[in-house]
Order: structure tokens, then C-alpha cells, then sequence
């Protein structure tokens, strides 16, 4: 994995969900909302606007296709589909 | 009072064919209820809201908000059978009232007045709009799409990112202030304190977009829309927390000025909670 990326976006995450701060590590498998990091609606669009910002990315002009209301789509977000979603959009 | 029960649900589809009698025959029955029961509300529930009226103003009010009531019961049921087209033509919004708004805009609602009567409103407004609300009261056509607040955090975000994708490509969002899903942000109001559902505050600030509060109320048997344009410092884009409270501001002052236009479940709400 890019470490960069996905380094940048765990500290994303923990900007924005107080209940990450104290853990030491957040899985992939974690739930950014219930049952995991506990963030609010408001919460989770914060971090994927963070993540735009961030990393310049704008919905459908990226190579792999930022498309932040997929991710809000069926499964739970967690953190792993975060940074991979954010990876592919980078293409790296 | 099982009378009344049994007589409002026989009217709905009465109202269908002949809405503007039957609402106003629901709001004199309402109205007949409230003197006979003193309850829903209690006219001394209105003097602790309100307590520069007088015991008979405030008896008044309580007879009027329980006609409101029983009117908005009906519309609710009228448009839950047959959508919003008997309540159309009862909405009346003069030309200048939304010819002054511009999109991206958020039209905050609050639980006063004929709420229900809003959506048929929303469809002159000059631009798309995105309603959100907890459930669907009818399937909207264009301009209008109303989409559903309920469902878990997650799904909520899917709704909270598509208003503000909507407010950033030019549109009107409308959105009720005082339904607060989960924490909201406590705010004074009457002398006690209201919870405004933090969302659309966050929306305002996320996109930039000031807050216009849009109220309607019933009047002679029909609906005219009133929309309050507040272009002042207090709802433009802001804090979230000032935000929330120039609109408990806005709901009070116009609140004090019809007491009568107080939602019950609004009056209930902002009881329980003292400042």
C-alpha cells in the first residue's frame, strides 16, 4: 500500500472521530460509523470532503473516480475501503 | 371526545372533493373540542409559553392552535390518500414572495402554521429543489424531489452529501430546523429552549449558503404561503451554533407575533424543556 495515503487518511479519520484517538491502530475492518468509530452523518462527510481536499480529488475527475456517495452506499464505510477508494482514485 | 375522533376520520374523504369547506369544518370542530376539553393544548400551557396573554387571549390561542391541528390531521390525511393535489389549489404565494430568492438557498421550515401545505408551494419556487424530510408524505414531482431522512447515520450522510451537492450546483434545499434526529443544538426560544437538528446548519456552513425561514399558515379557510426573507446578518453562513440561534430568534419573534401559529408538538416541545 502507499503508506503516505494511507497514513493521510487514517489521520484524517482520527481528526474527525474522537473515539479514534485512543486507539493505537484502526483496522481495516473498522466501521467509521455504528458499531465502530461511532461518526455522525455530519462526521462522515466531513472526512470525504477532508479526503478531497486533501488530495485535490473532485467527484468523477480523477482516474480511478472519486465518488464519495458510493462509499455512503450499501456496506458500512470502514477504514480499509476509505484508503483503498482514495488509493484507486489517485491511482496509485 | 370519541365523537370528535370519530367525525374527523369520516371527513377525510369528504375533504377530498370539497376540501376548503371541510378543512374549515375541521378547524371549527377542533376549535369545539379545545373549549369543551381545555386540553391539546391547555390555555395555561400557552400562557407559560406566551405570558403577556391575557387568560382569555390565551384561552383564544389555545382554541386556534387545536383548529390547527385538526386541520393540518385532515390535510395529512387528504395528501396521504391523493397526493398534493387537493391541497394545490388551496396554496396561494404572491409573485414577489419567491421571485426574491435565489438559488443555492436553504429554506429552513419550522413546525407552525400549515407545514404540510408547503410542498405544492415548494413547486413555484424559481429553481430544482431538494426536500428532505423524515419519510414521504407523496411522491413529488419535478422541480420538487423529496427525499427520505430516515435510516442509520450512514445513509443519512448519503442524504447530507447529495443536498450539498445540490446546494453547490445552484439549487433550493428545504429542510425542517426543529427536528433534531439525534444531539441537535440547544437553543433559547420563548423563555425555554428548543434543539434545532444540527444539519442543516451544517449544511448551510459546508456550502456557503445563507438560511431563509419559510413558514405557511392557514387564512380564511385557505393556505397562503408566507415566506420570511431574512437577509440580515443573523442567517447568513456563520457558525453553526450562531446559525441555529438567530433561527430560534426568527421563530420567536414571528411566534409572539401569532401565537396562535404554534404547532402543538412544538408548544410540547419547548415545554419540557426550560431554559
Amino acid at each position: 500500500m502507499d503508506e503516505p495515503v494511507e497514513e493521510a487518511v487514517r489521520s484524517l479519520v482520527r481528526s474527525r472521530a474522537p473515539l479514534a484517538r485512543s486507539r493505537a491502530e484502526l483496522a481495516d475492518d473498522l466501521p467509521l460509523g455504528a458499531g465502530g468509530l461511532g461518526m455522525d452523518s455530519i462526521a462522515l462527510v466531513e472526512v470525504l470532503l477532508d479526503c478531497e481536499q486533501r488530495f485535490g480529488m473532485r467527484s468523477g475527475s480523477c482516474s480511478g473516480g472519486w465518488k464519495p456517495a458510493d462509499l455512503l452506499q450499501g456496506p458500512p464505510l470502514t477504514v480499509g475501503r476509505l484508503v483503498a477508494h482514495v488509493r484507486a482514485a489517485l491511482g496509485s | 371526545m370519541i365523537l370528535f375522533d370519530e367525525l374527523e376520520s369520516r371527513l377525510a374523504g369528504l375533504a377530498l372533493r370539497h376540501p376548503r369547506p371541510v378543512l374549515s369544518l375541521a378547524a371549527g370542530l377542533g376549535s369545539l373540542r379545545n373549549r369543551l376539553s381545555r386540553r391539546w393544548p391547555d390555555p395555561e400551557q400557552v400562557r407559560l409559553l406566551f405570558p403577556s396573554l391575557t387568560r382569555s387571549e390565551a384561552a383564544r390561542a389555545a382554541w386556534r392552535i387545536a383548529a390547527l391541528e385538526a386541520r393540518n390531521r385532515l390535510l395529512v390525511q387528504c395528501i396521504r390518500r391523493a397526493g398534493a393535489g387537493p391541497a394545490r389549489p388551496l396554496v396561494r404565494v404572491s409573485s414577489e414572495t419567491f421571485a426574491a430568492l435565489r438559488p443555492p438557498l436553504l429554506l429552513g421550515t419550522f413546525h407552525v402554521g400549515a407545514i404540510h401545505a408547503l410542498g405544492p408551494a415548494l413547486e413555484r419556487l424559481p429553481g430544482p429543489v431538494l426536500a428532505l424530510r423524515q419519510g414521504r408524505l407523496y411522491p413529488a414531482g419535478p422541480p420538487v424531489e423529496v427525499v427520505t431522512t430516515e435510516g442509520d447515520e450512514q445513509s443519512r450522510a448519503a442524504v447530507f452529501l447529495r443536498a450539498l451537492g445540490h446546494l453547490q450546483s445552484g439549487g433550493f434545499v428545504v429542510t425542517a430546523l426543529d427536528v433534531a434526529p439525534g444531539p441537535g443544538l440547544a437553543v433559547p426560544c420563548l423563555g425555554h429552549t428548543i434543539e434545532l437538528a444540527r444539519g442543516p446548519f451544517a449544511l448551510a456552513r459546508l456550502a456557503g449558503v445563507r438560511i431563509v425561514p419559510l413558514v405557511a399558515r392557514w387564512r380564511n379557510g385557505n393556505v397562503e404561503v408566507e415566506v420570511e426573507v431574512e437577509t440580515g446578518e443573523a442567517l447568513a453562513p456563520a457558525g453553526e451554533m450562531e446559525m441555529a440561534a438567530a433561527s430560534a430568534r426568527w421563530l420567536e419573534s414571528y411566534l409572539l407575533a401569532s401565537p396562535a401559529e404554534t404547532g402543538l408538538g412544538l408548544l410540547r416541545s419547548l415545554l419540557s424543556r426550560p431554559s
